[in-house]
């Protein structure tokens, strides 16, 4: 280092520039994503775990059929078992766990264990769509509806239209949801006989060939028309009671006074001041709940004889197929993380407040 | 009123407005029996500590008053083509467009007052679509236009959000706004307090440039004496709900004539320095609910003598171009004809 | 001498107990705000009575095969079941074993939601980290599908147990609360004098800091009652909770799957647990609503 005094101004110190590492771990959604596959990796294991701890598998069973029906001596019964069903029974847990986990980095979610030679993954992609219709479409009603009732509540505070509403939200969130399935189907179903119960069993009437077609479209729709009234009015409440605090504190707000001094109009002032600020809590929410309503969705199927997801791993139990549970947690534990994490993007989106937060970095 | 009326230049005529507030503790007065007049392109001084009344009545004027809040008695006549109209019966569409067009206000702490999720051009427009059709090109122009006039970048700030603009630009954004549509009335509300005092310094300098270029009339309500000394024409001083003198500028500040007034101009201290002890006016301001019976002020007023507790007071002419609400203010007059060396603001400013 | 100098120190146990009292004592009066609120609390406790109080007059109703989903008379209020057993006092039975099952559960989740949330914020570090990284991963589990899992497979003979399990995953939201909580009251005044006096962690916890939090605590263990009572019935009516004993879940199942929504007579058997049920949730729901409105001055009624 000179010792030459430098003229004019003292050099400033130089900053160490943050290596390259840090800065990836410090990026926001490095984070984010980093936190995401612990989660997966965490719920696959523990459900593998926890599946595999349980006492008596197909597997066994099929084993142990193989010996006392047909005679075959248990080491040749475990062979045929083994090629049946492509798991290794003798391995001792640990190996069968790194053999899943390398399955399912290549794509595989093994075989179904009641049906041999179906794959998991065609068994999934069979039952996950009507899930995903009904509860899509009961969550995108639930919150439209929801949403507008709430701000209508907010600005008719103190109105009977307000308490009946409270007071209605507050009852049907209250009753567990599968309690006003069976309600329904009891009234509309039985005592009132305004619907044919019978015709509504399952995702799709028998004859009727899948495909984009309205034809389907409708009887698709008909057929969750009950599950979904049932998700719409149990969730509606919370909708309607959040938004109407939301919207009420935001018609405090000093910027929705000066629009009104601006002579700005009261639709616009309704939308675009109002209702654009004070949705913002609840879009993350709509994300997040979207996650959760997947998995909730077994009591509901299994009322409705519904074949979602839901209805998929209600029997899966019943019958101890644990590769399909294994399919079933994982896509669970994906769909809400996706779920979270659109959420997060969609909040970036629409509240720019945050966006430069999170664009630069920790 | 005592005062005549100085010319047929009036835009906004006030009388006898009284406004109260109903909460459940009680009946708050929070203004009684103001009126005054202002003229076109004439800047009118507000001035009252917090509570005096001095924010609701600008709110009244643009009819922005809070639901609890309640126009008792009085009158609001807006003067436009020559001709009064009843601001208090305008009809929901004539009120829509008095406001802004006519009459703009720019509310105390700006910091929220821009939509959070829009941005500052689209505010732009919202506020023009309101009121007229003009092209986006238009409003564009017009907006850069102001916004140059308040100092501030047109290029950077249309397309912000407004938290990403400091609160000094926020309020010039404010301001800029309130001009878009060329109203002949412009109300602001404490527009330099919460501010750092260089920007302050940049707000009163804009301000009085723009009235200078366009020509409106304002009215400001502060605390702020050296506010209203920097740019009005006339001050107008609040108590209790209640205008307790009003005159031209200098006027007031050189030759008050109500106690309050007097007590404030000599609580002001001086940069100057010296060893003068600061005065403050004895006492807190009183409670709207439960008001002394006869002038309000009479608990800290070193003059007050036995009438004032018992009779309200009623405004008096102290030349014909300032009135007060006192009795005793030919007393307070020759109080200060002659100002202890370091007492009054004139005399150190003088002194200088 | 030696009895005025212990006479200053009150009794731990004394202590919990009119600790205990006056936070139910303040509760009540919160709630008498807001009149609903009250309603739903006697209505609650009416409840918690007759389902506690029961099951020690009113014997277990026995079948009776000749009558099979009889309508209601004067002998058998509410008809039959499919048994011929006594519906109404089916009813009085049956809340017990859910109502205790949702305290347990409520209170095994608040203990452990306190005292870890509590643990992390004070000590901060690693525990810190570890603890707040369990909660997130667990909240983001979807418990209801693993719960079922675990139900179906491990021995519940106890309704302790299945309180224990539905516990295990309702923690994480008090958790991550308290802990906030905690790590903002951490450096207020009081608390620092507290710690200048050294007057050791857990008085300060326990003197200094929950008794701020009482009414979220409140508010959030009857939320958690209600979470527990759902998740409950929901396990009953899947048929992965043991079918032994008469409480409402059980009924509800048994009705559903005997399908006594299709019989006129029945009407009251599966009407019955759906009622039950339902004013269960309801009161608790209100009373949380109305605690929140005490607690939250924005949500009071305008002006």
């Amino acid at each position: 280092m000179s010792t030459v005094a430098i003229p004019g101004a003292l050099a400033a110190p130089q900053a160490r520039a943050p290596s390259f590492l840090s800065r990836v771990f410090r990026n926001y959604y490095v984070g984010r994503l980093v936190k995401a596959l612990v989660t997966v990796y965490l719920v696959v294991t523990i459900s593998f775990v926890v599946i595999h701890l349980m006492p008596g598998s197909p597997v066994e069973v099929y084993i142990y059929n193989l010996i006392s029906l047909y005679g075959i001596p248990y080491n040749d019964a475990k062979q045929q078992a083994a090629a049946l069903f492509g798991v290794n029974v003798d391995a001792p847990m640990l190996q069968q766990y790194a053999q899943y986990l390398g399955q399912l980095l290549r794509g595989h979610l093994g075989n179904s264990l009641l049906s041999p030679g179906t794959s998991v993954a065609s068994v999934l992609l069979a039952y996950l769509p009507w899930t995903l219709f009904s509860v899509g479409l009961a969550l995108f009603i639930s919150f439209i509806l929801g949403v507008t009732l709430g701000m209508l509540m907010a600005y008719r505070r103190e109105s009977a239209l307000d308490h009946v509403l409270s007071f209605m939200g507050s009852v049907f969130h209250s009753i567990p949801n599968y309690v006003l399935g069976i309600l329904l189907i009891l009234v509309l179903g039985i005592q009132l006989n305004v619907i044919n119960i019978a015709s509504m069993r399952g995702s799709f009437s028998p004859g009727v060939v899948p495909g984009v077609n309205v034809y389907f479209f409708l009887d698709a729709l008909r057929h969750a028309s009950l599950p979904i009234a049932t998700y719409v009015l149990t969730t509606i409440g919370s909708w309607m009671l959040t938004m109407k605090s939301s919207t009420t504190a935001t018609l405090g707000e000093d910027y929705v006074t000066v629009a009104r001094a601006r002579g700005l109009g009261d639709w616009r002032i309704m939308t675009a001041y109002v209702g654009r600020n004070a949705i913002i809590p609840l879009v993350t929410q709509l994300a997040i709940s979207a996650g959760f309503v997947v998995g909730g969705s077994i009591l509901i199927e299994t009322l409705f004889v519904y074949q979602g997801i839901g209805y998929l791993l209600n029997s899966a139990i019943a019958q101890r197929d644990y590769t399909v549970m294994q399919g079933i947690f994982l896509v669970i534990i994906v769909s809400v993380i996706v779920a979270n994490l659109l959420a997060d993007l969609l909040y970036g989106k629409i509240d720019p407040r945050v966006r430069i937060q999170s664009g630069s970095g920790g | 009123m005592i005062i005549r009326n100085s010319g047929p230049d009036i835009i906004l005529s006030v009388r006898d407005l009284s406004i109260e507030y109903a909460t459940d503790r009680g009946t708050f007065r929070a203004v009684r029996g103001a009126t005054f007049d202002l003229h076109r392109g004439e800047s009118l001084a507000l001035i009252g500590e917090s509570g005096s009344g001095k924010t609701t009545l600008g709110l009244a004027l643009v009819r922005l008053l809070p639901r609890a809040a309640r126009i008792a008695k009085g009158s609001i006549a807006y003067y436009q083509g020559g001709k009064p109209q009843d601001v208090l019966a305008f009809s929901d569409q004539h009120l829509r467009h008095f406001r802004w067009e006519e009459c703009a206000m720019v509310f105390q702490g700006a910091q929220n007052s821009l939509n959070p999720v829009l941005t500052i051009r689209s505010q732009f427009a919202d506020t023009v679509r309101a009121h007229h059709r003009w092209r986006g090109r238009e409003i564009e122009r017009r907006a850069a236009e102001l916004l140059e006039m308040v100092q501030l970048d047109p290029e950077r700030v249309l397309r912000s959000f407004p938290h990403e603009l400091s609160g000094g630009m926020r309020q010039r954004v404010l301001i800029a706004m309130s001009l878009l549509l060329q109203p002949e009335v412009l109300i602001l509300d404490e527009p330099t307090t919460a501010l750092d005092i260089l920007t302050q310094r940049a707000i009163i300098e804009v301000l009085r440039q723009l009235k200078q270029q366009l020509h409106f009339a304002t009215i400001f309500v502060s605390h702020d004496l050296s506010l209203a000394a920097e740019l009005a024409d006339r001050v107008a001083t609040m108590y209790a709900g209640r205008i307790v003198e009003l005159g031209p500028v200098d006027d007031i500040f050189y030759r008050p004539a109500h106690p309050y007034t007097a007590a404030l101009l000599d609580a002001v201290p001086t940069v100057l320095g010296g060893e003068e002890q600061l005065i403050s006016i004895p006492g807190s301001p009183p409670d709207l609910r439960t008001l002394p019976t006869g002038c309000p002020f009479h608990p800290r007023c070193s003059f007050a003598i036995d009438r004032c507790r018992e009779d309200d007071v009623p405004d008096e002419a102290v030349s014909d171009r300032q009135q007060v609400a006192c009795i005793r203010w030919r007393d307070v007059r020759r109080d200060r004809r002659q100002p202890a060396p370091a007492k009054s603001l004139a005399g150190r400013i003088a002194a200088q | 001498m030696a009895a005025t100098l212990t006479a200053t120190r009150e009794q731990p146990v004394r202590r919990l107990w009119r600790q205990a009292t006056d936070g139910i004592r303040s509760t009540l009066s919160v709630l008498s705000y807001n009149k609903v609120g009250l309603v739903a609390a006697w209505v609650l406790a009416v409840i918690v009575i007759i389902s506690f109080g029961a099951p020690l007059v009113v014997q277990e109703p026995s079948p009776d095969y000749a009558n099979i989903y009889a309508s209601p008379s004067a002998a058998h209020l509410l008809g039959t079941d499919f048994q011929g057993a006594d519906v109404f006092s089916q009813v009085l039975r049956g809340g017990q074993t859910v109502i205790l099952v949702g305290l347990v559960a409520a209170a095994a989740s608040t203990f452990i939601s306190v005292v870890f949330g509590a643990l992390a914020a004070y000590v901060g570090g690693w525990v810190n980290t570890i603890i707040t990284g369990l909660a997130d991963v667990v909240l983001t589990i979807p418990s209801f599908p693993l719960l079922v899992v675990l139900a179906a497979y491990l021995r519940l003979n106890s309704p302790i147990l299945l309180a224990l399990l539905i516990a295990a995953f309702g923690w994480p939201t008090l958790l991550l609360a308290v802990r906030g909580q905690v790590l903002s009251l951490k450096e207020r005044d009081y608390v620092e004098a507290a710690r200048s006096l050294d007057l050791g962690t857990p008085h300060i916890m326990f003197r200094e800091i929950l008794p701020n939090m009482r009414a979220y605590l409140a508010m959030y263990f009857v939320l958690s009652m209600t979470n527990a009572i759902y998740a409950q019935v929901g396990l009953y009516l899947l048929g992965f909770a043991p079918l032994a004993g008469d409480n409402w879940g059980i009924m509800l199942n048994l009705a559903w799957y005997r399908g006594a929504i299709f019989y006129k007579n029945s009407f009251w058997y599966i009407m019955a647990p759906i009622v039950a049920i339902s004013v269960l949730q309801l009161t608790m729901v209100t009373m949380t609503r109305s605690l929140e409105e005490a607690f939250n001055p924005r949500l009071r009624k305008a002006g």
